[in-house]
């Protein structure tokens, strides 16, 4: 049995969410706003483009999302910083993470089906991306697992960590493999120069920036969800030993 | 615009909002559960407040053997 983990959030948590909360929303409002009527279509895609303020961001958010969860499960599984607040980190962030690979891979699909005439092609990106989606929702189930709650922590950390094994392969694919999926646009690894310029740049950047402060926002409530959750399971055990106790007593 | 980007947006921003929606309503829900189960263990705890340990033995219908008695039972001793 773990050690109770009933604990109520400050008020001031609660403030620093709520405002978070706001931030995130004016980000993706003005995001949406520049995205769709300010910023001018692109020379060859045309409108197509204005996918392209939230498809990447997709992608990135993704990709933190199981930096995090990772790094989470790692902290958990060395003996010096193992604690239950990091397996309910990377169980919040891979949830999150894995909503936003769905995200990217439909709205990469959009983009798709007008650009290449397909909404989906077996190419090398597509293919990896898909891959680490599953990976992750076998992660998510991995979590429910019933069984004692460290071993369940212990082997779910271990499986964020293989399924992070796929994260750079996801990145890199374009680069190693023959892809029909552009190679990055923003900073080019080989090359060293960016492709967006203007208002276009700006939008993009404002796009990274307001879903990765979704994503907070997303992860921190996940998380304390989770907190609730394990707080109800401890009190369902006390008040069951309670009643017991009672029945004892009363015999 | 084609029909493509508004669907690519509503797509994301729809997932989003509703994702975000069901996590807060799920924590309120939690939350409400959590003070109903404090208040519930509350009154099971003190209706028996005195007993809290199931290894310590109970206070009533428990037989009492004075050490005295047990020697006057014992047998092969005169009454």
């Amino acid at each position: 049995m773990r050690a109770s983990t009933r604990t109520v959030p400050s008020e001031r948590v609660a403030v620093a969410l709520r405002v978070l909360g706001v931030a995130s929303l004016v980000g993706v409002v003005a995001t949406v706003w520049l995205g769709l009527f300010v910023t001018p279509p692109d020379e060859f895609m045309g409108n197509l483009v204005r996918l392209l303020y939230v498809h990447p961001p997709m992608a990135w958010v993704a990709f933190l999302a199981y930096g995090v969860a990772s790094l989470a499960s790692l902290l958990y599984l060395w003996p010096r910083t193992r604690s239950e607040r990091f397996d309910r980190l990377a169980g919040a962030s891979g949830e999150v993470g894995v909503v936003f690979t769905g995200l990217t891979l439909v709205s990469g699909s959009i983009w798709g089906r007008p650009t290449w005439g397909v909404w989906w092609v077996w190419d090398p990106l597509l293919t990896t991306t898909a891959l680490l989606f599953v990976l992750y929702l076998g992660y998510l189930a991995l979590r429910r697992v019933p069984g004692e709650f460290h071993v369940r922590a212990r082997r779910s950390a271990i499986g964020a960590l293989i399924a992070f094994i796929d994260v750079p392969i996801v990145y890199l694919s374009v680069e190693w493999w023959r892809s029909l999926h552009q190679a990055p646009t923003v900073l080019n690894p080989t090359t060293h120069k960016t492709y967006v310029h203007g208002s276009m740049a700006w939008t993009l950047l404002l796009g990274f920036v307001s879903f990765t402060l979704v994503y907070t926002w997303l992860v921190a409530h996940r998380y304390r969800l989770a907190e609730l959750q394990d707080a109800q399971d401890t009190e369902g055990l006390e008040i069951a030993l309670a009643e017991r106790r009672a029945e004892a007593v009363g015999r | 615009m084609n029909g493509y980007v508004e669907a690519g947006y509503i797509m994301v921003l729809g997932t989003l909002s509703s994702y975000g929606v069901a996590l807060v309503a799920r924590e309120h829900a939690a939350r409400r559960r959590v003070g109903t189960a404090a208040v519930e263990e509350s009154i099971a705890t003190s209706a028996d407040a005195p007993v809290t340990d199931l290894t310590s033995p109970a206070p009533r219908d428990t037989p009492v053997v004075m050490p005295g008695e047990l020697e006057q039972d014992a047998p092969g001793r005169a009454p």
